[in-house]
Order: structure tokens, then sequence, then C-alpha cells
């Protein structure tokens, strides 16, 4: 009996001595010259493998071209997500603890940044955001500028997308529509919570257009119909669909049951040219909100380079089209080493904050001012919002948009499978249009 | 004498623990810290579902709770970390003592199911009752953190595992753990010998409770951030279960061992197969050491061992 006690931890023992022995081979690894960047997001994703092939492109141009600081390779080092915020938290120290990264590239959704950001804060790892929109992790950097000023969002966050969807809502929906109501349908995610919460408070005050209900959907329902009959029956004008999860799958069913209302909003699957097969041939009908450079929209002249160069690389792989965020990791990576080089390297962090900063580079199609990467300083209004954006990229929310560029656009997928941009005006190549079906 | 053998075991575990950081990079005692806290939640879980038989699925809730709870207090009222954790773990015990009243009523498959309802109720809570408070959907970020950097984290959360497993063993070797895994075998016989099956129930969920609370609360200061989706999470519950079971439930050993080999399996895999392949391993693996011994690693530890005391012993006695 005293021996089975006695022996009731020895195979803690042998455990910990196979972990050590583990870990000591583990972290033998030498480390090289190369300068490492870091890629957190979800594998699994079209937009989270768009923000991993955009860098991927980025990094090879600049090796390809000679290097960076004097002459460096650079080495990229990829962590999965899984779209988890305790997976984000490990994938973050991982790349920072184990990788010892000197920049990360980020194309994880809201919940998953918020799950890191803390640790960024630690480890000081300048840190560049393609997807998460939010703007409370804006506003962090704003109010507590010298723990997070390491942080960069290369996309517009939601509170300016929201603000220029709100003159779509007036000019299209309310003015050249004539809708005075709507219904909410928003999936259970953090993302949906944080965009159904702004829309519902400004949609009414700002494009008199009034929320009738929100219905809150699973973004594992596979039967819309049950939920498209609830909406219906409160008889909107039509319907606001927030979706970044299957978002296919309500934009399949909609058509395919030739729901009585029309519909629009944030459709994540509808940013990307997959969408047409994923619905198989019925995506026609539906529009949605797009940060840019969103697809069906026009290109400027170097980001139509770096779409060429993705469809050669990757082919049929899905996304075979790069979405918003795959841009913007191409450009963002680009302009970190561009800021890198002009600082002397990602540290000081100081010295490369600053050099970041007064990044500015405008990018043009045929000769006209088309997009812009530049990002707001701390202190700097934006003159609409009368508020502080610190390190948003810099936007424009009032035409002519000569300042940044817009801070979204709204695609509309046609019935020939083809998507075009409906707004903002400067930016349009399509009309907005109802499904056939209710026209 | 017969503490004194086992005690110098996990006196020699405690000085090799505390050794660790010595010898590895600070990316391996990040892995670690992570390790100690899944070593906890799988503790706390055994103390339930290993030791009487009630099979919970609702863990997530107890510690969402204690988590929950610190976290508010400290994010919008400035609350002293003294005082917002324990404030967490009492909170937990209430919500332990909640966990208690279908299990007066019912067991097996039903009480799992409605421990599970448990942890569903509270994901939507978080986000329906006073997303202000709670931050909603998208949780809490910039919550305090006790302490910062790897390694002293890693001593908190191992002084953490080790004071709550020894606190654990000593209690379950006694005349109550006995009794409780008698409730397991047979609840019906436990009663008619004249034990109280509720004070024991009682006792076995306000203790795993307590684990729970007091994990989930440091987990929430470690991580500096709370989501309703990362905690009330169908995937977090399967971690926690697989690390007991995997492990070698009903012992203290057991869910220590399966967190760390959970853990470990999972981040030494990353930089050779980062994407969702690791995942496919270590289902494989779990399967395969599941099926092979069904009482986990701990168990299969202990055979080897039991197997290589005689040919040590008889090559020592060889001239």
């Amino acid at each position: 009996m005293q021996l089975r006690t006695d022996r009731a931890l020895a195979p803690l023992f042998a455990a910990l001595a196979i972990g050590v022995a583990a870990s000591l081979a583990h972290d033998a690894r030498a480390v090289g010259d190369p300068v490492k960047v870091g890629f957190i997001g979800s594998f699994a994703s079209d937009t989270g493998r768009s923000t991993l092939r955009g860098a991927e492109i980025a990094i090879e141009e600049l090796n390809a071209a000679g290097g960076v600081l004097g002459g460096r390779m650079i080495e990229l080092v990829s962590a999965d997500t899984r779209e988890d915020v305790t997976e984000g938290i490990k994938a973050y120290e991982y790349l920072n603890e184990s990788e010892n990264v000197d920049f990360i590239v980020s194309g994880s959704i809201d919940d998953v940044s918020l799950g890191w950001f803390p640790r960024m804060a630690e480890y000081r790892t300048p840190t560049l955001d393609t997807w998460t929109s939010y703007i409370g992790l804006i506003d962090m950097v704003g109010e507590e500028y010298e723990k997070y000023k390491m942080y960069f969002m290369n996309i517009a966050c939601d509170y300016a997308l929201g603000t220029l969807y709100v003159d779509f809502g007036k000019d299209v929906l309310g003015k050249q529509m004539g809708w005075k109501s709507t219904v909410i349908l928003q999936e259970d995610t953090a993302f949906g919570g944080g965009v159904q919460e702004f829309i519902a408070e400004i949609m009414e005050a700002e494009a008199g257009i009034k929320v009738l209900d929100t219905i809150v959907y699973d973004t594992q329902t596979v039967d819309f119909a049950p939920i498209y009959n609830k909406a219906v029956a409160l008889e909107p004008d039509f319907m606001y669909l927030i979706s970044s999860v299957n978002s296919q799958v309500p934009s399949s069913q909609y058509v395919k049951l030739q729901v009585p209302v029309a519909m629009t909003g944030i459709n994540v699957a509808a940013l990307g040219l997959d969408f047409w097969n994923d619905t198989g041939g019925a995506g026609g009908g539906i529009s949605t909100l797009s940060p840019i450079p969103a697809v069906g929209m026009e290109l400027d002249d170097s980001s139509k380079v770096f779409a060429e160069k993705y469809r050669a690389k990757y082919g049929d792989e899905r996304p075979v089209f790069p979405h918003f965020n795959g841009f913007n990791a191409y450009h963002g990576v680009k302009n970190a080493f561009a800021a890198a080089e002009r600082a002397g390297g990602f540290a000081p962090l100081d010295d490369w904050v600053r050099e970041m900063e007064n990044t500015d580079v405008k990018l043009y199609k045929d000769g006209e001012f088309w997009h812009r990467y530049a990002y707001f300083k701390p202190g700097e209004i934006e003159p609409r919002t009368g508020r502080e954006f610190v390190h948003n990229i810099k936007f424009d929310l009032t035409p002519p948009y000569d300042d940044g560029a817009p801070s979204m656009v709204v695609i509309q997928w046609y019935t020939d499978g083809t998507a075009k941009v409906v707004y903002p005006p400067k930016y349009a190549s399509g009309e907005f249009s109802i499904p056939p079906w209710l026209q | 004498m017969p503490l004194a053998r086992p005690l110098l075991g996990w006196l020699a575990f405690a000085v090799v623990m505390c050794l660790v950081p010595v010898f590895v990079s600070t990316g391996t005692v990040r892995i670690l810290v992570f390790a100690n806290f899944l070593a906890i939640f799988a503790m706390s879980w055994d103390v339930i579902s290993g030791r009487t038989g009630y099979i919970s699925f609702g863990h997530p809730f107890l510690i969402g709770i204690a988590g929950y709870t610190t976290a508010m207090l400290t994010y919008h009222l400035d609350t002293p970390l003294w005082l917002s954790i324990p404030a967490g773990v009492f909170a937990t015990l209430v919500g332990g003592t909640l966990f208690l009243l279908p299990a007066l009523r019912i067991r097996g498959t039903y009480f799992a199911l409605v421990t599970l309802a448990f942890m569903e109720l509270m994901y939507q809570l978080t986000q329906v009752i006073a997303p202000k408070v709670t931050g909603g959907t998208r949780g809490l970020s910039g919550i305090p953190t006790i302490v910062s950097g790897a390694i002293p984290n890693y001593y908190l959360t191992f002084g953490l595992v080790f004071a709550i497993g020894l606190g654990l063993w000593f209690v379950l070797r006694t005349r109550i753990g006995a009794a409780l895994a008698a409730l397991r075998m047979d609840e019906g016989a436990v009663a008619a010998s004249g034990l109280s099956t509720i004070r024991l129930k009682l006792f076995a969920f306000m203790t795993s409770a307590a684990v729970a609370g007091i994990g989930g609360a440091f987990y929430v200061h470690y991580l500096g951030s709370i989501a309703p989706r990362g905690l009330f999470d169908i995937n977090f519950l399967f971690t926690i279960l697989v690390a007991a079971l995997l492990g070698g439930s009903s012992t203290v050993a057991g869910p220590i061992l399966g967190a760390y080999f959970l853990t470990f399996l999972l981040e030494y895999l990353r930089p050779y197969l980062p994407g969702p392949e690791r995942y496919v391993i270590y289902g494989m693996i779990a399967l395969v050491v599941y099926v092979l011994e069904p009482r986990g690693l701990h168990a299969i530890l202990r055979t080897g061992a039991r197997r290589l005391a005689p040919l040590l012993a008889r090559r020592r006695i060889a001239p």
C-alpha cells in the first residue's frame, strides 16, 4: 500500500522529465539573421487567408528586391487563432516568446484582437491589424497612447464604416428607394453585437429609418425560413443583415426562398469572389457594405499589380481573389517596413511609431487620386465626426473623398454573377438594385 | 509514517517545478502558465465528475462566474484585486449551489444536460443583461493583471496548482474521498449506510466550485481580457474534460498530468503544423491513449514504472 502511494507522483516526474527534455530541444533552435514577421489570424477563414497571402506577397517582393534593413531577408512565421480568443492569446505569446518576431500583421476578428491586445502592450511589439475594425481598440490607443502606441489599424474602424453607411442609408435607401423601416438580422457574435448597437442607434436618428426589431440568430443556423418569416411578418421596407460567419447560408436561402422583402447590410461572404460559387449561383440581388479595396471595385495601379500576382500565385485556391484585408496586409507590411527603414528598424519603438505616423502613401488610378495609406496622429481631429481616431487608417467621410479614401463602399451582386460598387458615387460602377422577384 | 514518502514526492515535485524556468525559455514558461490553469480547471472538474460520477458539462459556467465578477469589479469600480478575487470565488460558490440543486433529483445524462444548459444560459446572460457592464459580445479588455511577465505568472500559477493539488490530495485521501468514490459506484448503498448523500454532494460541489472560482478569477487577471465566446465555449469545456480524462480521472495527479500533456502537445506541434492539422493529431493521440488505457496517462505511467522497478532492482543486485 505504501509502495502504491509512493509511486502516485512518479508519473508526474516522468512527464516533467519528458517535458523539460522536449523544451530544451525546442529552445535550442538557432536564432537566425532574418527579420521575423508574425502573422496572427485564422487559417480556416477566407479573410484570415487573405491577410496571410497579402503579407506573403509583400515579403516576397521585399526579399526579391534585396531584403530590408541593410539586406536582411524577411521570414514569415504564422500562428493560427482558429477565431478563438484564448487561442489568439496563445498565438500572440508564441510569436513573441518562441519566435521573437519583430513585427506582427494580424487578420484577427474583433474579440480575438481584444484578447491579445493586453499582450501586445506587454511585449511592445509593433502590430498592424487588417481585419478588426472595432473602434474600442482605437479609443484605447487614444486614451492610453504610451501603452498602446505600437498598434495600427489598417482598415477604417466600425464607427467610420457606419457613418458613411448612414449616408448610403439617407441617399439610397431613404431618398432613392423611399424606405422608412427595417428589421435587423444579427448573427450572435461580437462583431454582430457591436454593429447592431451602432446601426440601431443611428439609423433612425441620422437616416430616418426606423428599426422595428432585431432578430439574433446563431451562426450555425442552417434553416433561415423561420427567421425570414418572422422578419417579413413585421412588414419592414427592407431587412438589414449583419453576418460575418457562414454568410453564404442566409444569402443563398434568401434568394432560393424569394423572400418578399429587400435585404442589404453587412455580408462578409459577399466580400469575396468565391461568394457566387458558395451560393450555387444564387447570390444575385445581395448587396453589402465593404471596407476598401472591395471586390468589384476598380483598383489603383499598385493594387491592380498585387491582385494579378495574387491570382497568378494562388490560382483557384480559395479565396480566389483577395478580400479587402489582403490588400491592406500587402500595403501595410510594405509601409511598416518603409517606416522601419526610415527609423533604422522596428526598435526603438518610438522611432518606428513616429515614422509609421508619418506614413503617407497615395495611390492613383489612371492618374486620379484613389486610395491613401496614412494614419491619424494623436490629437488629430477628424472633421466630420469631431473625434480622434489615433492610429486608424486615414479615411475621408465627405465627398469628394480627397483627404483619404472613403471608409467603405457598398457592393451589389447581380444575377449574372458580377459584383459592382454602387456607393459612394465617385467609386460607383453599377446601380443599387433589388432582387428580380421584387422588381 | 504513511504520509512521509508521498509528501516528499510533493515536495520534490515543487522543487523540480520551481527550477524549470532556469532551464527553459520564456516561451515554454508561457505554455506552462496555460498548462497550470488547465490543471486547476481539470482538478476542479474531477472533484465533481471524476469522484462522484456526476458528469458536469457546465464547468465553464463556474469558471466564468468568478472571472466575470472580478473582471467587472476591477474594470468598472477599480476594486482592488485582494477584494475582487475573493468576491469572484464567493460568487462561484453561490453558482455551485445552483449546480447542486438538479443533482438532488437527477443524475447521469440528465444532470450533464442541465449543467450544459447552465453554461449556455450564462453565455446568453452576459450578452443580454447589462452589456455595458459585461462588455456584451466583445467582453472586456484591459483588465488589470496581478503580475506581469512569464516567470512571475508561472510561479503564481504553479503555486496555485501546488496548493490546490496538495489540498485536494489531503482531503480526498480521507474517508470523505472514499465516501465520494462510493457515491459514484452506488449512491443508494451510501445512503443505506447512514451517510448523508446530500452533504457529501454539497461538499464535492462546493470544493469543485471553489477551485473553479479560484482558477477562473486568476485566469482572467492573467489574460487581461474576458469574452463570452472565449469562456462559455464548448471547445473550452472539451479541453477541460479531455485533460482530466486523458490524464486519469479520480486522481489528483492525473488531471495535472493530462493538462501538461495536452497543452505541450498542442504547443509543440505549432511550429510544424501551424494550422488546424495539429488538432487532428491531438485527437488521434487522445483516442489511442484512451482506447489503450481508459484510466489515462497516469495509469500508463504507473504501470510502466511498476514493470521497470523489478528490472532496475535486478540490475542493481547483479554483480
